[in-house]
């Protein structure tokens, strides 16, 4: 391979999806790390295979709760290539729960050194779901007993959803080469700094000499937060021990098993409404499945965004024998918006009302209610038949979910640096794990520099390079993306004023524009011909958090989905799903369709197929792997039209997680639509479809 | 007990009963159905030499064809053609990602048939043209389909894409103008979990000189500014 960097193709128009036409500060632009990835060039974490490097694995418990009561040290440090064995707990309290760890020379020896170890375990009682335990519904209070009482009907329902593990396709781990006197890691994460933090005491060095490289993550979504994790840690006490290179990735099951996921969920509604649909409240009460942790099970309903009267909330978290959970693409938030979606088609239909209509109503945003117009046109929400009046063996149904998100800003800091031989570096140790950061802070330097962003090369992914967030609750966006800006305008400032300086004349004379320098509108020279005649080696533009001007306001969404129920089969396909988004001001058209459409696939998939299994026996989970916990694939495939919403838009604001939140609900909405009869459990699997259609037979 | 079967060719023209049943069930288990077939059988006799009967069990000399280089390695018998690339060669290209054939990361072509390596032991490669995602471009030229993946955004944190450019790259050579339907076919060995679905499908039409699938018209969908 040798594709040159300037061969790097910056600039393809696309000709598809005219909606978003105009939407972003740079339409054409291709992702800057595309060709790395289509060629294979892009070394992630997981790729780091360095000379002489040992390998660590994990001891896990294979049981819902066990207690290690023997294991072989000695046969499994008699296999070649193992080189140390450390036993650091009995007590497993899940599947996959860490007692110790192996190092070895190869994976080969290292899977052998397992083997040998033949560790017994005795079992333990366990629980493995929220419904183990005893469930208190509480009484309604004065308030919500008045409103029960007083509503021309009441809808009483119980909604669950099951577990989702993110499985990312780049397990969760680190490379550590440590040199004894300095050490680089590897690490695939979602927050650079926060694992050169958690990094510390393990690797047995100052902060001063390592450093972190994430240059590619193979995503992430919420479960790469954690710091150097566990895998990082364990990596770095090896490498300070044996001075060398340490490889510790999770294995695909092990990741399934202890690395986080979005918990289940169990709410039990009581909801007072009018014949018109109104709805004056009532009482939710939920639970999270939390596994072994002890919280971070919250599901977001009443969501904040219908007006649903006096709602009297109440949730608590269960613990049963099952890994933690971890942040998961809007957490709490799709489970929300399953329930409360769901539950409004359920009062509208039986209020009689368009559920549609009743959403106009009763949703207390502008922007949404103009999408929820525009976007029923598009899905054809005028074909769709009255909820129950199918009697076909395939049912078409259609559904509609909303969602908002508020975002946050954490501390940035970005550099752009002009080089005297006119190229530009755009500088933050920020991670992109696949939402296309780095093109995004290209994108910014070039726009505001006004040079072609061929000729901008971006810096990201390292704990040297100036502070950066970590990827989550959508804020690497609208935290670097600001000040990127600043840091450019400084850049551009610079250079103006030491070619003014050049010519004795007043900065606001020039200008930068199409990477021509221009004297009073008219070409002056090229920009190279301009760093050209620098002083300085190069000029440094910074940028703060403090200096940066931050988006206000939330980002909004609303989803429409079409599908088709086979009734013989209870199989549910998904045909055509409408995605309006808004984000604040737009900064590359495409990476920002890609964002919706990730949001859309992994809520369908979340809707249909994914689901952790527990054997309720002795706890462990059945499924860890990628055939039996099915994600979408693309023969599952629906068509889905992102639509950029610019009207009003000003800032830079959140887009990763929303538009995940509306998906699933809107599916429910829709099969409820198709076959009559609600199905209240994710994820929405054909025995679960004949049972509801049973159920409504008798 | 020799047998005749043209079908299964040795450099001694001729095939023992044990090599012959071994060669269907490894060509069963060890390939995709779409290189079931000759390819791993030519390999396997290859490989199976009156003067080394036996390989292993320690680390033996491999000589793999990758991406039109010969590359000589000292492997277990044991190791998978995935493993090969990666741990030994440096080619980390190919993904692990299930390391069990059920999400297409590992996707190679072996004499030009679509393979997913982490299901194919590197011994029976020898003897094949193997060529990995390293190999798709050529004189610093991209390969059109990888063109095309960039030029749709079909690809977001990337770690899937190096086997989806491959098996799209092997289902333009069996059929250079697939619609819709039979590019989601010819793709659904393989997963992402980021969900680069539909550009993915964009980036095969346009690389095939189609269009990609439309249908909202601008003007109605939402008011601009």
């Amino acid at each position: 391979m040798n594709t040159r960097l300037d061969d790097l193709p910056t600039s393809m128009p696309t000709s598809n999806r005219p909606q978003n036409k105009g939407a972003s500060l740079n339409d054409d632009a291709s992702r800057l790390d595309g060709v790395a990835k289509v060629t294979g060039q892009a070394k992630y974490g997981r790729d780091q295979f360095l000379p002489n490097g040992l390998f660590v694995g994990f001891v896990r418990c294979p049981y819902g709760a066990a207690e290690l009561e023997s294991h072989d040290e000695k046969a499994a440090l008699a296999v070649p290539g193992v080189v140390e064995l450390e036993i650091t707990g009995k007590e497993g309290k899940y599947h996959g729960h860490t007692v110790g760890y192996l190092v070895a020379e190869s994976m080969q020896a290292l899977a052998r050194g397992l083997r040998a170890l033949s560790a017994k375990w005795k079992k333990g009682e366990i629980k493995t779901r929220i419904t183990d335990e005893k469930l208190e519904t509480p009484e309604p209070n004065d308030k919500s007993k008045e409103l029960l009482a007083g509503a021309d009907h009441v809808l009483e329902a119980e909604y669950s959803t099951e577990v989702q593990t993110h499985s990312s396709f780049e397990t969760h781990g680190a490379v550590v080469d440590h040199k004894g006197d300095s050490a680089i890691c590897y690490a695939s994460t979602q927050g650079t700094f926060a694992t050169t933090d958690g990094l510390g005491e393990a690797i047995g060095l100052p902060r001063s000499k390592y450093e972190v490289v994430c240059e590619y993550v193979g995503g992430g979504f919420g479960s790469k937060l954690n710091g150097a994790g566990k895998e990082g840690v364990t990596a770095a006490k090896v490498g300070a021990k044996h001075k060398g290179p340490v490889y510790c990735f999770c294995s695909r099951e092990e990741d399934h098993l202890d690395t986080g996921n979005r918990p289940s969920g169990l709410a039990r509604v009581k909801i007072a409404f009018k014949n018109d649909g109104a709805i004056l409240g009532g009482l939710i009460r939920s639970w999270g499945g939390v596994g072994v942790s002890r919280g971070g099970g919250g599901m977001a309903v009443p969501s904040g965004r219908y007006d649903l009267g006096e709602i009297q909330r109440e949730h608590s978290d269960v613990q049963f024998n099952a890994g933690a959970p971890r942040p998961f693409r809007a957490p709490g938030h799709p489970q929300g918006a399953f329930v409360e979606e769901l539950m409004l088609d359920e009062v509208a239909t039986k209020a009689g009302v368009d559920p549609l209509q009743l959403r106009l109503r009763i949703d207390k945003n502008d922007d949404r209610r103009e999408m929820m117009a525009l976007g029923a046109k598009l899905i054809g929400w005028d074909q769709r038949k009255k909820t129950g009046s199918q009697t076909t063996v395939l049912r078409r149904g259609f559904g509609m979910g909303t969602a908002s998100w508020g975002g946050g800003a954490a501390k940035t800091e970005c550099e752009v640096v002009i080089n005297r031989d006119g190229s530009v570096e755009a500088r933050t140790g920020t991670q992109d794990i696949g939402t296309g950061q780095r093109s995004s802070m290209g994108i910014i330097a070039s726009t505001v520099l006004g040079v072609p962003l061929k000729m901008v090369t971006v810096r990201i992914g390292h704990s040297t390079l100036p502070i950066g967030p970590g990827s989550g609750g959508s804020v690497t966006t609208p935290s670097t993306a600001p000040v990127m800006t600043v840091a450019a305008e400084d850049a551009r400032k610079q250079l103006l004023a030491a070619v003014a300086n050049l010519n004795s004349a007043d900065p606001s004379e020039f200008d930068i524009k199409d990477g021509q320098v221009l004297r009073a509108g008219k070409p002056l020279m090229g920009f190279k011909e301009a760093c050209a005649k620098l002083a300085a080696d190069q000029i440094v533009g910074r940028g703060k958090t403090e200096q940066a001007e931050r988006g206000q306001g939330h980002s909004h969404g609303v989803q429409f989905v079409d599908v088709t129920v086979d009734t013989e089969t209870g199989v549910v396909r998904v045909s055509r799903v409408i995605a309006y988004q808004s984000c604040g001001k737009v900064i590359t058209r495409k990476m920002a369709e890609s964002q919706i459409i990730g949001g859309v696939i992994q809520g369908i998939s979340y809707a249909l197929f994914e689901e952790r299994v527990l054997d309720r026996n002795v706890g462990a989970m059945v499924n860890a792997n990628l055939e039996m916990y099915k994600i979408l694939g693309p023969g599952d495939m629906p068509h889905i039209e992102p639509v950029l919403w610019t009207k009003g838009q000003t800032g830079y604001r959140s887009l990763g997680e929303p538009p995940t939140v509306p998906t699933s609900g809107a599916i429910a909405c829709a099969v409820y639509n198709a076959i009559g009869v609600p199905v209240r459990s994710l994820p929405i699997t054909p025995n679960k479809v004949l049972a509801a259609l049973e159920g409504a037979k008798s | 007990m020799p047998i005749s079967d043209k079908s299964v060719p040795t450099p001694q023209g001729g095939v023992t009963r044990r090599l012959f049943i071994k060669t269907l069930g490894t060509t069963a288990a060890a390939t995709s159905i779409a290189a079931a077939g000759e390819a791993a059988a030519n390999s396997i006799a290859d490989a199976q030499r009156p003067d080394d009967p036996v390989r292993g069990p320690g680390p033996i000399p491999v000589t793999l064809r990758i991406n039109g280089q010969e590359r000589s390695l000292k492997i277990e018998p044991a190791t998978t053609l995935l493993d090969a690339l990666r741990q030994n060669l440096n080619l980390t290209g190919s993904k692990d990602i299930c390391d069990r054939g059920s999400c297409g990361g590992c996707s190679v072509l072996v004499d030009g048939k679509l393979t997913v390596s982490c299901m194919m032991l590197a011994t029976d490669a020898e003897g094949a043209e193997i060529t990995t995602i390293e190999g798709l471009s050529k004189n610093g030229k991209l390969d059109p389909i990888q063109e095309s993946f960039i030029r749709h955004d079909a690809l977001q944190c990337g770690y899937c894409t190096p086997g989806l450019v491959v098996a799209s790259r092997a289902l333009l050579n069996a059929n250079p103008k697939p619609n819709l339907e039979q590019i989601k076919r010819g793709l659904c060995g393989n997963i992402c979990r980021c969900g680069t679905y539909t550009n993915i499908f964009n980036a095969v039409l346009d690389a095939s000189g189609q269009s990609p699938i439309m249908d909202v018209t601008p003007d109605q969908s939402a008011p601009k500014g």
